[in-house]
């Protein structure tokens, strides 16, 4: 089996005492990068020129250049390690994760409304940072053994368990942010051959979920109708049937609402309902089973959004204001959208060169919340312009590629599995906390890898990256497994 | 499909997610940083938070000798921007106590700044600057002061004169771009009519604040800033002893002195009784004192040196003279009978009584209401105008040439024209009948004449100038220019030859200086000329005038008093216009228990109090 896998085309290499000799230089070149470009937004962002001590520790710089320095020594030490232990080491890890995670939801400090975090001594540690290594490691261990087969029920069960278990803790401690990065997983599992079939409701009830609260469900079963029986228009190419059927639909809707007691919800409600079943009936009748999914998707669509608006009104009103401030239903100038407003303003005023290192003024007058950690993104944005940003998305995108082609080259499912793991979570990360400073993303405390301020998450990602990176070098390292 | 193609597909397609999120990312960068515009204004917007005014200090105001009529001090708005007030609080009894305020008055102004918690708000103005400093030393937060400068009037004199400094109101704003909300202008007087002067040039800087409202700097540097430009200094021709000294003797009194220098036209004195303290409209307690001011119906904001309608009375006698001289219709010597008044178609105008038949100069100095009843109808009936009317018409030209009916174009905003009849009027008035009867009254400034204390004073400049006025102003110079408006320095002539005069000067020294109605207004060695009036009204006593020029020769001071309800012009207003004069002339007052019996003089105003009576009751009936 394993010589399926001939993407790694890398030469035979020696044993596994010259390991430096094969480590992947691109991506450590990468992740380099990313840390020194972080150390240097962070230093803007905390740069004090009133200080008198530029080199005190008191400095945020300063004190990130130490956890720089601490990861150093862990990335050397994870190299150093053979292969095996990390496979060894598996289960052991995902278990004192677990621990850990409930340990905090004991014992933890709450920062933010969230108690995630153990405090040592004035330094912080969110030990679901630490979670994610032992998941990634986990869910590699889980889906590379022997007689895997995702597509077997109960195999499914055992990675959903594996990612279920740690979220649903993490969400027990009001770190929902944190717990959807475990959802990157899904990235993976994609990968190793889930079923598409999967994927496409899964999309399509966010996608719902998130219009439910936007449009009135009567615009979104009339803009559906449209949407499919425009599909279907295209694969049959039955024009007159089309204009007819539509035309029946609509004034079937205004016959109702005009002369019957029916709202027009109501009456949009039955035509639609009716509608689908005669869609239904037909499709069968006509053999048309290719148009089968897409109506079955509209009667979904049907019972979702109903729902979807009945359960809302049964949740508590902060919970309520929660969910429409996420879907930009309703505007919070003072809180999440005051951030976002500020974030945009830095960003959007760098332009394409942006105003130069220690020059950006809404990073140096503070007009940006956390500016050093979750918006760390915004003084790369202000102070270095779009070219800026460009190159630091484009670091990330390589980093994520980078790791998806060592994954592949890797040629057995346990590096496989890690190294997508790893790309998957960096994805979620780059994605959910850039997206966030921009106005893509609703607000949720994800820091942005390697350059947010931070130690544990520094250091958390330095592990992830730094393992697939050992992984990658012993690839010529047949036996591995047959110990 | 084998599994390892369909595992290097699914890689392939995994990789379009990634690179589909990247140029997700990237579009969004790109509109948010290249295309949309707005977020540089945002930026700016910021950190400046807005353009900073800085306040010019408005011009000083100093009289002819001098010193300061008006001039400024430093005092301190204090300001506030709710969203930088700790929510942890501040000490209010303590901020009240600084600023001198109610708690309560603090608490209200707090409501009303948190509407828009992010701009500044004014808490309250005029803090003094020992204030400021104890203020300073408190610290409180969201709270900061702003530099002004207040008026101050270091001899409280003037106040309808030199008008005072107000907040611009809504329609000021949208009238004149100038102007912002908060902005001060100036109303009334001096104040008024050279505000573009006195204002100065606004300032603006542009201040950097970080996001806790802490300055940071200069925005650029200080480039963009504009520093303020001070208003410019003015010039008054007003003496400022003699006008204290006016306005003390027309305390209690309802009306007006104006002293002019016949020479140059400039204004040495010019009050309006009642009056007000300029200081009162300064500082916090200005809304109060304003809306007593609007309550009191002898209405102390009236300017009625420029603005009252008065009947002329007797004075005008000299002016019905001098036309009849130009017209040929009088001779000095013509002589005149009076038996107690005048009588025509039935009725008769009354007179005092005093030897007759007298000639020009003795019906001057006498003040013969008959005998310039005959002049006024010769003038009117004249043969070679062919109507009343037409004779009427010339003398309304007369009348005009003399500044009465129409502005004598002074710097005064807001100036009266005061009244005189014309044949349109009378047409109006009589539905087109009426006779040289019928306008009779004017012969003596009765009727329906009306001319403001300025036009009189100007009459006697006009006199003591034998025919020609310099339009009578109030500032004399302004820094930075080399003169004053070119009007200032054009002779108007009256349409009366300047040998005409000769008589009714005669007449008027005559007056003072020998025998008739002006005795009190004598100066030993000054030759004061003067005529006095007695307008009948219908709201009670007559008012007491009186016209005035010294000495006769190179006159330097004419003046008009005018006191409603004073009696006989010879009452009160002699002796006012003759304390005036004598102080200006000789500097010296030599007569202080004529000073004690003019100030204790209060003439009767029933009518005034009358009118306050019913004001009071209405305004208690709409507070109940």
């Amino acid at each position: 089996m394993k010589s399926h896998y001939n993407i790694s085309a890398r030469g035979a290499a020696g044993g596994s005492m010259s390991l430096f000799g094969h480590i992947d230089i691109v991506t450590l070149m990468l992740y380099v990068a990313l840390v020194l470009v972080g150390w240097l937004s962070i230093t803007s962002a905390s740069f004090d020129s009133e200080s008198a001590e530029i080199f005190s520790f008191s400095h945020n710089y300063m004190k990130q250049l130490m956890w720089i320095g601490i990861s150093s020594v862990v990335a050397v030490v994870l190299l150093l390690i053979d292969r095996r232990y990390f496979h060894m080491f598996a289960y052991p890890a995902y278990v004192v994760g677990i621990l850990l995670l409930l340990a905090c939801l004991a014992l933890g400090r709450e920062v933010n409304g969230a108690k995630a975090w153990f405090e040592f001594g004035g330094i912080r540690v969110q030990p679901v940072e630490f979670a994610k290594i032992a998941t990634a490691l986990m869910m590699a261990r889980v889906m590379s053994s022997y007689s895997f087969n995702i597509k077997r029920f109960s195999d499914l069960v055992k990675v959903a368990a594996v990612i279920l278990i740690p979220l649903a803790i993490i969400v027990k401690q009001n770190d929902t942010g944190s717990g959807l990065v475990l959802g990157s997983f899904l990235f993976v599992m994609y990968r190793e051959g889930l079923s598409k079939y999967i994927y496409f409701p899964a999309i399509f009830t966010v996608f719902l979920f998130i219009v439910s609260f936007i449009f009135k469900p009567e615009t979104i079963f009339l803009t559906l109708l449209v949407l499919f029986a425009g599909y279907t228009l295209l694969k049959t190419g039955a024009w007159k049937e089309h204009v007819q059927f539509i035309s029946i639909v609509l004034l079937a809707i205004m016959l109702l609402s005009s002369f019957t007691p029916l709202s027009g919800y109501a009456a949009i409600m039955i035509v639609c309902s009716i509608a689908a079943v005669v869609l239904v009936w037909m499709a069968i009748k006509s053999r048309a089973l290719m148009l089968l999914w897409p109506i079955l998707m509209y009667v979904y669509a049907m019972l979702f959004v109903p729902t979807c608006d009945f359960l809302f009104t049964k949740l508590e009103p902060h919970q309520q204001n929660r969910i429409l401030t996420f879907v930009g239903m309703k505007s919070d100038p003072t809180g999440i959208d005051y951030n976002v407003n500020q974030s945009l303003i830095a960003i959007g005023s760098g332009d394409l060169l942006g105003k130069g290192f220690l020059q950006g003024t809404q990073i140096r007058y503070d007009y940006v919340p956390e500016k050093h950690t979750d918006f760390i993104f915004c003084t790369v944005g202000e102070e270095w312009g779009f070219l800026g940003a460009l190159v630091v998305v484009a670091l990330y995108i390589s980093l994520i590629l980078r790791l998806m082609r060592m994954g592949e080259r890797i040629g057995e499912p346990f590096g496989r599995v890690y190294c997508y793991s790893v790309a998957a979570i960096l994805l979620f990360h780059v994605w959910v906390n850039i997206g966030m400073t921009i106005g893509l993303m609703p607000v949720m405390g994800i820091p942005l890898p390697l350059m947010s301020y931070g130690g544990s998450s520094l250091v958390a990602f330095t592990i992830l990256i730094m393992i697939a990176i050992r992984l990658d070098a012993s690839t010529t390292d047949d036996n591995i497994y047959s110990l | 499909m084998n599994q390892v193609q369909k595992g290097y597909r699914r890689y392939l397609q995994l990789r379009g997610v990634v690179l589909l999120v990247a140029i997700v990312l990237l579009g969004r960068l790109f509109y948010v940083q290249i295309i949309e515009d707005k977020y540089d204004d945002m930026a700016t917007a910021n950190i400046i938070r807005r353009p900073e005014i800085e306040y010019p200090m408005r011009g000083e105001v100093l009289d002819r000798n001098g010193e300061y009529l008006v001039r400024n001090r430093v005092c301190y708005d204090v300001m506030v921007v709710t969203s930088n007030i700790p929510k942890s609080g501040f000490d209010t009894l303590r901020l009240a106590h600084i600023l001198e305020i109610t708690p309560e008055r603090l608490a209200s102004q707090l409501k009303k700044a948190r509407r828009a918690p992010r701009a500044p708000f004014l808490i309250t103005g005029y803090l003094s600057q020992e204030a400021k400093l104890i203020f300073d030393e408190g610290n409180f937060e969201g709270f900061y002061t702003r530099f002004r400068t207040a008026r101050e009037y270091p001899r409280k004199i003037g106040g309808n004169l030199l008008g005072y400094v107000s907040e611009v109101t809504e329609e000021q704003v949208k009238k004149w771009e100038y102007y912002k909300p908060g902005d001060y202008i100036g109303v009334g007087g001096v104040e008024s009519a050279y505000e573009t002067l006195l204002r100065g040039e606004k300032g603006v800087s542009y201040r950097i604040y970080d996001t806790h409202g802490a300055l940071k700097g200069s925005y650029f540097d200080g480039e963009l800033d504009v520093l303020p430009v001070k208003g410019s200094q003015l010039v008054s021709t007003i003496d400022g002893r003699l006008q204290e000294f006016a306005e003390e003797l027309m305390v209690g009194k309802v009306g007006a002195v104006v002293a002019i220098e016949p020479s140059t036209g400039e204004i040495l004195v010019m009050v309006s009784s009642p009056t007000y303290n300029p200081d009162l409209m300064v500082g916090r307690q200005r809304n109060n004192n304003y809306a007593a001011m609007l309550h009191d119906q002898r209405n102390p904001q009236f300017n009625r040196a420029v603005k009252a309608k008065y009947p002329p009375g007797s004075t005008f006698k000299l002016v019905q003279g001098l036309i009849g001289l130009q017209e040929g219709v009088l001779r000095p010597s013509d002589r005149h009978p009076c038996s107690m008044g005048y009588s025509y178609g039935g009725r008769k105008m009354k007179c005092h009584e005093h030897r007759s038949p007298v000639d020009l100069r003795d019906a001057v100095a006498t003040s013969c209401n008959a005998y310039f009843c005959y002049v006024f109808k010769d003038i009117i009936t004249n043969p070679k105008y062919g109507s009343v009317r037409s004779g009427v018409e010339r003398w309304n030209e007369y009348v005009e040439s003399f500044g009465f009916g129409r502005k004598l174009d002074s710097d005064f905003y807001g100036e009266g024209k005061g009244f005189v009849p014309t044949p349109e009027y009378y047409d109006r008035k009589y539905n087109g009948r009426w006779n040289y009867g019928s306008v009779l009254s004017c012969a003596i400034g009765q009727g329906e004449m009306g001319c403001t204390p300025l036009q009189m004073a100007n009459l006697a400049a006009i006199v003591a100038n034998r025919g020609y006025y310099y339009p009578p102003h109030i500032i004399k110079h302004i820094e930075g220019q080399d003169s004053i408006d070119a009007r200032f320095y054009e002779r108007h002539y009256t349409l009366v030859d300047s040998i005409n005069f000769v008589p009714i000067v005669e007449g008027m020294w005559r007056s003072v200086n020998v025998w008739g109605t002006s005795g009190g207004a004598r100066l030993e060695g000054w030759n004061v000329c003067g005529k006095t009036g007695t307008a009948e009204n219908p709201n009670g006593k007559d008012h007491s005038t009186f016209l005035s020029f010294a000495p006769k020769d190179n006159p330097r001071i004419a003046i008009s008093v005018y006191v409603e309800h004073g009696g006989f012009g010879s009452a009160i207003a002699v002796p006012i216009a003759s304390l005036i004069e004598e102080l200006y002339l000789t500097d010296t007052i030599t007569r202080p228990q004529l000073i004690e019996r003019v100030k204790e003089f209060t003439p009767n105003y029933a009518y005034y109090e009358k009118m306050q009576r019913r004001h009071d009751a209405e305004r208690a009936k709409k507070s109940n």
